[in-house]
């Protein structure tokens, strides 16, 4: 069985002054503050990161950082898969699964303030097919918008009903201190805000921001020597299925969905990936939790996203999946700043921006 | 912005033309062109051009810069369903927002993409505009 037994997170935020390795080290000391044991070696780091080649000119971070963080390890690569992280969390936990690792230190990290939005948006828009999509101009919230209009034809929904996610999300962040964005919106705030691709506006879009965390991930032998409360990765499922844009159909997400059903409850507590207000709606759906057409008139039923979701925790990249994995863990083991009481089970939907591939993951306490 | 020009040049089964693959064994048929089928793995493929006309399923209009893209904000984009049965999302040009509806007749047509400011490469693409069935050009 695989385990997690350490986590630690800095706040999302845009963090001028700090490199991809100086986020980490922040993140990393935050684990070592709050762990049993501070492991001296690991038998493998891997590092979930997007964009650090690109916007940092940075290769072999994984290998730059094992030597800076004084964490010896044989193992050590970056595993890009787009915005997707949940692939970091696969090979991490295959390695313990395999016997290949007892131990593995799991990094999430991007940054994405060091460059002016219109080239952040060129190179997020690298995610697109790069034979015609992307060389014709087109960004991924093209793709958003046009999901989004064809969910509202499909369901009869006005503009109104997606306002629910920010408006949830935003009041989630409040108290989260590792949310970029902690403050309430109201609902004119919403329908004001900046058209990006109609009918999307900004505060249907996943905050980008800088961030780093890290968790530590071991064998059940090993757990005890650095925890007394050790979570298990009880699964993972992962799916590659192109989304259907004119059917409003997220075919990878109910893939995933439909080979975890056993696993999806309404008593756990959720971390999905909320790169817009449309993909929350389809993906709590596709999870289940609610009738199709209906997911975000719904939200006060459901425990999605406690920490502000994408939206307002901030969204860094492939570190995204490491912080909704680091939040699991701190809310299933009661150490979240902001824990709800009692959960012992935890759902993470880590997927691309668009839902393309998605990987599902239930831990247990 | 820099364009490479071979990068350029090995699209233009994409951006010049549509060249579409068909499968003779399945008759799978897909956009961009490849020596393989996707569905059934045969490598015995068709290679076959597009008429270039199809169907507005929906569309959008993107009001964010994007670099090398300034100039042309706002873009319209559409959700189009080729008469080939392939959909794809492209930009729209020429539109008049009032005439984009679900099931409008569209084309594709040959338009400047953008243009590279250090060795003064343009690249070209198709984009699509709607059928006026008034008149032809
Ligand atoms: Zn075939």
């Amino acid at each position: 069985m695989v385990s997690i037994v350490a986590s630690g997170l800095i706040k999302i935020d845009r963090y001028y002054e700090f490199s991809e390795k100086d986020l980490v080290i922040e993140a990393y000391k935050d684990l070592m503050l709050k762990i049993k044991d501070v492991p001296s070696s690991v038998d493998a780091m891997i590092v979930s990161s997007t964009y650090s080649d690109i916007l940092s000119k940075n290769l072999m971070l994984a290998f730059k950082l094992s030597n800076k963080l004084g964490v010896k390890s044989p193992i050590s690569f970056r595993v890009e898969n787009g915005d997707n992280g949940g692939a970091s969390i696969l090979t991490a936990y295959s390695l313990v699964k395999s016997g290949i690792a007892n131990s593995v230190l799991l990094v999430g990290v991007d940054k994405f303030s060091d460059y002016p939005s219109k080239y952040i948006n060129d190179v997020v828009s690298y995610n697109l097919d790069n034979e015609y999509q992307y060389q014709l101009g087109l960004t991924p919230h093209v793709y958003a918008a046009l999901l989004m209009k064809r969910y509202m034809k499909k369901y009869k929904k006005e503009y109104d009903y997606f306002t629910n996610w920010p408006l949830k999300m935003h009041e989630n962040a409040v108290e989260n201190p590792y949310a970029y964005l902690k403050f309430k919106v109201d609902k004119k705030v919403i329908t004001d805000s900046q058209l990006i691709s109609e009918p999307l506006r900004l505060f249907d879009i996943a905050a980008r921001a800088d961030g780093a965390s890290v968790v530590l991930i071991t064998s059940d032998d090993m757990a005890k020597k650095f925890t007394d409360t050790p979570v298990k990765i009880e699964s993972i499922f992962s799916s590659n299925l192109p989304i259907d844009i004119a059917n409003a159909n997220l075919n990878s997400i109910k893939d995933v969905s439909r080979k975890a059903i056993n696993k999806i409850s309404k008593e756990a507590i959720y971390e999905i990936h909320d790169s817009y207000s449309i993909l929350a709606s389809l993906e709590i759906e596709s999870l289940g939790l609610a009738e199709e057409g209906k997911a975000l008139d719904e939200l006060e039923n459901l425990k999605v996203n406690l920490g502000g979701g994408l939206k307002a925790r901030g969204y860094p990249g492939s570190a995204t999946a490491i912080y909704q994995l680091a939040e699991l863990y701190l809310q299933l083991t009661g150490a979240h700043p902001k824990a709800m009481s009692g959960p012992e089970k935890g759902i993470l939907l880590s997927c691309d921006d668009l839902g393309n591939s998605s990987y599902l993951i239930s831990l247990s306490r | 912005m820099k364009i490479s020009p071979s990068q350029s040049w090995r699209l233009k089964d994409t951006l010049y033309v549509l060249s579409l693959g068909k499968c003779k064994r399945c008759g799978n048929v897909f956009y961009p062109y490849q020596p393989l089928c996707s569905v059934c793995g045969s490598m015995d493929i068709e290679k076959i051009r597009s008429k270039g006309t199809g169907t507005l399923i929906e569309y959008t209009i993107l009001y964010q810069n994007r670099d090398g893209f300034e100039k042309q904000v706002p873009i319209t984009a559409g959700l189009i369903k080729l008469d080939e049965g392939i959909e794809l999302v492209a930009p729209l040009t020429d539109v008049e927002i009032t005439e984009l509806k679900e099931g409008v007749r569209v084309e594709a047509v040959l338009r400047k993409v953008r243009s590279d400011s250090s060795n003064g490469i343009i690249q070209y693409g198709l984009k699509f505009r709607v059928i006026n069935d008034a008149g032809n050009n």
